[in-house]
């Protein structure tokens, strides 16, 4: 018993130390960002608060599996502290380009007005359907808190879209969220209804952001309805903003409303923060785009020879080469059409490797082609034109 | 005396076009790709690699694309080192399997076909499969492509050895390349759709006893 036991953790370690490994390999350069503020945080009942703000967000940049992990600290003193540590894995599809999983667990520990001691912990998974300008999504949440000793679970669906045209990108959620976190509600204004043991929420959300360049603007606002009957408005607007001013130095701002998460354990509050986001390693990845894969399709010609096309999903920030043996490796840029980072080379009869390299990392082969190795420790596409 | 000067004259345009090819050649793996190589002592070694090449009858373009290759890849100079000494011998043993008098692009379709993992044995096959002198260089290709996407190779070989030898040219094999490509970005295995496409192209052509007859008895021009 011990030792099949032993055996098969021996196994799950190994297989664990070898994915780790072989993501490690696929990794380059990871996007680290340090982001330190100021928030002034207003909770009803309570008088006005300043708080200190410090967050750290370390992301692998790799094709093969997207790796996010975030810290946050948020101090006010007497009031409110918080420390949020947030660790995320996106995996594109193998089979399938236009699908990623998403799946994450997030941790938190704070301490509200004193009473309010405790803890969160929240999971959650995400399939997302991308294609080059819109996409589509649905998750489910699980959270658990324990605040002064009571604990209660909750519980969330979700499912959204999103649409881009050109700068601008909307996107709308609905969630359905079952929580039995009364405290946090009563703190958020909301009076319970005594013979409920739970509340359902719906939320509605939409998103607008204008992107000019490495600068951006959203606004949130989201409607919610549910079981629970409330004083406290259930309508929220929220305002975001991100200046780059330098290469790697960006002011980042936001006011509005954060309507109670039972599922992370916020409170209602009403909070406008600014702080300063320093990024150190490459060009940072817009969240939408972790998901680099290079598509490549032949056009057969009638008298002979094809035109390959390859196509990136990308943002228009990120440097895009494209090389094989019809450039004799000599990278050619590729060029921005409606939205995707397109090549097009016209090939005559014979076998060609080619390669695509995103913003100064690794060569790879683009998808549907044959992958070959490269004598260099990375990879090439093979296609032979008839 | 003008009849000499022209039997001369003749006669030097005779030796520079014979000679000219040969000094093109080795112009080629002189150029600027492998001076890219950012450390003398690299380029010097890639350089007398390419060389001793040359001077065996191994097609030096090959050589000079991975070196450009590596170059490109910021690869370490003594990777690019490696990886033009591996393709050399590659290129050389591809030579031998494909004997009497492979072209260069059989020699580099061969080598290519060793780097996935075609085993030595089955360039011997291919080539046998063909009349001496018509060029392999597309079976093996194709070979190479089917055997890279995960077709065991020797169902690949197989499937295009019964082609080749039912007279399909190259031309019709690289077709069944192209098909199995497309049905694996549709979904379908690649060992799956090569069987089809080639039962497809078989269908097309005559019975092995009719190829036999009709196949060319000597070096096609």
């Amino acid at each position: 018993m011990n030792r099949r036991r032993i055996a098969a953790f021996g196994f799950a370690l190994g297989a664990a130390l070898a994915f780790v490994a072989d993501v490690a390999r696929a990794q380059r350069q990871p996007e680290l960002r340090i982001e330190g503020g100021f928030a002034y945080i207003t909770q009803r009942g309570f008088s006005s608060e300043d708080a200190a703000l410090l967050a750290i967000l370390w992301r692998p940049t790799s094709e093969k599996l997207g790796f996010v992990t975030s810290a946050n600290l948020t101090y006010a003193q007497d009031s409110l502290a918080a420390a949020q540590g947030v660790a995320a894995v996106d995996v594109p599809w193998k089979w399938n380009s236009h699908l990623r999983t998403e799946a994450g667990v997030a941790g938190a520990s704070f301490a509200l007005r004193r009473e309010g001691r405790g803890g969160n912990g929240n999971t959650f998974v995400r399939q997302h359907v991308v294609a080059a300008n819109y996409g589509a999504w649905f998750g489910a949440t699980a959270g658990a808190t324990n605040r002064d000793g009571v604990f209660a679970r909750s519980y969330a669906a979700d499912i959204g879209l999103w649409q881009r045209w050109g700068p601008l990108y909307l996107s709308g959620v609905a969630t359905r969220l079952q929580s039995a976190d009364w405290p946090l509600l009563l703190a958020s204004g909301v009076s319970r209804n005594p013979d409920d043991l739970v509340f359902d929420l719906y939320d509605a959300q939409l998103t607008a952001q204008l992107r000019y360049g490495p600068h951006d603007i959203a606004v949130t606002y989201t409607a919610r309805a549910g079981t629970a009957e409330t004083d406290a408005s259930f309508a929220a607007l929220t305002w975001t903003g991100t200046l780059q001013i330098a290469d790697r130095v960006a002011l980042v701002g936001s006011a509005g409303r954060q309507l109670a998460d039972p599922l992370r354990g916020l409170p209602q509050a009403e909070v406008v923060t600014a702080s300063v986001r320093v990024s150190l390693g490459p060009k940072p990845l817009p969240v939408l785009e972790r998901s680099l894969i290079a598509r490549a399709s032949l056009e057969l010609q009638p008298l002979g020879g094809a035109v390959l096309e390859v196509r990136v999903l990308a943002s228009e920030a990120l440097e895009i080469v494209i090389a094989g043996d019809f450039s004799e490796w000599r990278p050619i840029r590729m060029e921005r059409v409606d939205g995707v980072w397109v090549a097009r080379v016209r090939l005559t009869t014979g076998k060609y490797r080619v390669a695509v390299q995103v913003n100064g990392g690794e060569w790879r082969a683009p998808r549907n082609l044959a992958r070959v190795r490269d004598d260099f420790g990375g990879e090439a596409g093979l296609v032979v034109i008839p | 005396m003008n009849k000499t000067r022209a039997s001369v004259l003749l006669a030097a345009l005779v030796m520079s076009a014979s000679v000219l090819p040969v000094a093109l050649k080795a112009q080629a793996h002189s150029g600027t790709p492998v001076l890219a190589i950012a450390d003398a002592r690299t380029r010097e070694a890639v350089t007398r690699e390419i060389d001793r090449a040359a001077s065996r009858g191994l097609p030096v373009r090959a050589l000079v694309a991975k070196a450009q290759e590596g170059v490109t890849k910021q690869a370490a100079g003594e990777r690019i080192r490696a990886a033009v000494t591996s393709l050399a011998r590659r290129l050389e043993q591809a030579r031998d399997l494909l004997a009497p008098s492979p072209s260069d692009a059989e020699m580099i379709a061969g080598a290519d076909a060793l780097a996935v993992g075609v085993p030595a044995p089955m360039l011997r096959q291919i080539r046998s499969a063909y009349p001496a002198g018509q060029s392999v260089a597309m079976p093996l290709d194709v070979l190479t492509e089917l055997v890279a996407r995960g077709v065991p190779a020797s169902n690949a070989l197989e499937q295009i050895t019964q082609l080749m030898r039912r007279g399909a040219t190259p031309t019709h094999i690289a077709g069944v390349g192209a098909s199995v490509q497309s049905d694996v970005a549709a979904g379908l295995t690649p060992d799956a759709a090569l069987e089809v496409r080639a039962r497809g192209v078989m269908s097309l052509l005559p019975s092995p006893a009719a190829a036999a007859a009709l196949a060319p008895r000597g070096p096609r021009p």
